[in-house]
């Protein structure tokens, strides 16, 4: 998988979750990913919220993480 | 939080609490002994078994409490198996049923001598009384159909199929874990021999499930032990959740009716509001034989898991039945069944409204769901 930047701010190499995050919340198929501030931001939520999901996802199983 | 999973769980009632506290302290007696304080718990159980007989139209010694709903399906489906283990017999049931039921008709079918129909369903997810009728061979033993779809909601013709079925020398089961509660269900209408219910699906405790066995036929054990449950059902009976059984249950037959009407018209402000919005949503399921408070619903070109965590991220609790947990993404059986695609099997969540849901919460889904899809679609 090439790697991804921040379809916003343009941050590059996003992280593993980052891009979970984006494919979990959006789409697995989204053309565009987001860095955390983004998302948050883009979703109205703050940035601990979706490090708790991130926990949440990855104790579920969840492989994108 | 705004909780519209009651399909999942329910919140107990605060009569059904209320009354489960004592037997889980001041009266926590074993009802199984012979002194006062074991007479005590004895009645309790005794009281909730009126309760939950009454509320189905049966009689209290056709009430058997068990551990849930699984166990109530694994245990018919099982045990009447087992009454025939020397022969080689054949059971009918639906592709749409609870994995309780699926999951036993496949573990009987690989043991050998069972041969087990999945009847399929029309496009509404209803079984049809003229393939009961096809599927029966002289092996018949037993069928067990759904009373109402955990995912869809699409009750089944259930009396229909036991009046073809009554004075055959077939059983038949429905699982009403789904409906028990929420539409009028009495088992002498519906002509069934057993009937699965589940106190959590109708605001009582977890951990107390129900199994009607019409009087006269036998079950063997399931669980070995003692003497509890008229000597059918080993194990030492959870008073507190029995007791809870018995109490959310009146409760909720005794509001049946208003609560329908309450819950329909939170259904039918959710799945306007949305269409308003979003004109491709699709109702997935049976618009006329449906349980009042459930709707699944389909969104074209969009992840159904992916609405509801962004639902979640709003306090907004809502189901899919195509959870990725483990890197496997499997959409749903009851929908594909249905002849819906892959893709829009993996579409879909289910809204499940019930008695502590108000019609300003259906309205904030209503927004919630119409900010996440654009929010959704943006990114595709």
């Amino acid at each position: 998988m090439g790697k991804k930047n921040c379809y916003v701010c343009g941050k590059e190499a996003l992280s593993k979750n980052e891009i979970g995050l984006t494919k979990k919340l959006l789409d697995l198929e989204s053309k565009k990913f987001y860095c955390l501030d983004c998302l948050a931001e883009y979703l109205e939520v703050d940035t601990e919220f979706l490090l708790t999901k991130v926990a949440e996802f990855k104790e579920q199983g969840c492989k994108e993480f | 939080m705004i909780y519209a999973d009651n399909a999942a769980t329910t919140r107990i009632s605060d009569r059904a609490f209320e009354e489960m506290l004592p037997f889980l302290r001041e009266q926590y007696g074993n009802a199984s002994s012979q002194y006062s304080f074991g007479v005590k718990a004895k009645r309790a159980v005794e009281q909730a078994r009126k309760q939950v007989a009454a509320a189905i139209g049966a009689e209290p010694s056709e009430i058997t409490f068990t551990s849930g709903g699984s166990e109530s399906n694994s245990w018919v489906l099982r045990c009447v198996a087992e009454t025939y283990r020397n022969e080689s017999i054949h059971i009918i049931t639906s592709a749409i049923e609870h994995h309780s039921v699926l999951n036993a008709c496949r573990a009987l079918e690989q043991g050998g001598c069972v041969e087990v129909t999945f009847l399929p369903v029309d496009a509404t997810g209803r079984v049809s009384l003229e393939d009961v009728k096809a599927a029966i061979k002289h092996n018949t033993k037993l069928v067990s159909i759904m009373l109402a779809n955990n995912e869809i909601g699409t009750i089944q013709p259930i009396n229909q199929i036991g009046a073809f079925l009554k004075g055959q020398e077939i059983l038949f089961h429905t699982d009403a874990v789904q409906a028990v509660g929420h539409i009028p269900v009495d088992v002498d209408d519906l002509h069934v021999d057993f009937l699965t219910a589940s106190a959590h699906k109708f605001n009582g405790a977890k951990g107390t499930g129900i199994l009607y066995k019409r009087s006269g036929l036998n079950l063997s054990p399931l669980v070995f032990g003692g003497k509890q449950e008229h000597g059918i059902r080993a194990g030492t009976e959870n008073i507190a959740g029995i007791v809870s059984a018995g109490f959310a249950i009146e409760e909720s037959v005794s509001e049946l009716a208003e609560e329908a009407k309450r819950l329909r018209s939170l259904v039918e402000v959710t799945v306007e509001g949305i269409k308003e919005k979003i004109p491709s949503v699709r109702v997935n399921g049976n618009t006329k034989f449906c349980l009042p408070g459930t709707v699944n619903l389909g969104f074209n070109g969009i992840s159904g898991e992916s609405l509801m965590h962004l639902l979640d991220l709003k306090g907004i609790c809502v189901s899919t039945s195509s959870a990725c947990t483990s890197g496997k993404d499997e959409p749903s059986h009851v929908l594909l069944a249905l002849g819906l695609s892959e893709q829009q099997a993996k579409s879909a969540i289910r809204i499940s409204y019930g008695r502590y849901n108000t019609a300003d919460e259906a309205k904030v889904i209503v927004k919630a769901v119409c900010d996440a899809y654009a929010k959704m679609m943006d990114v595709l």
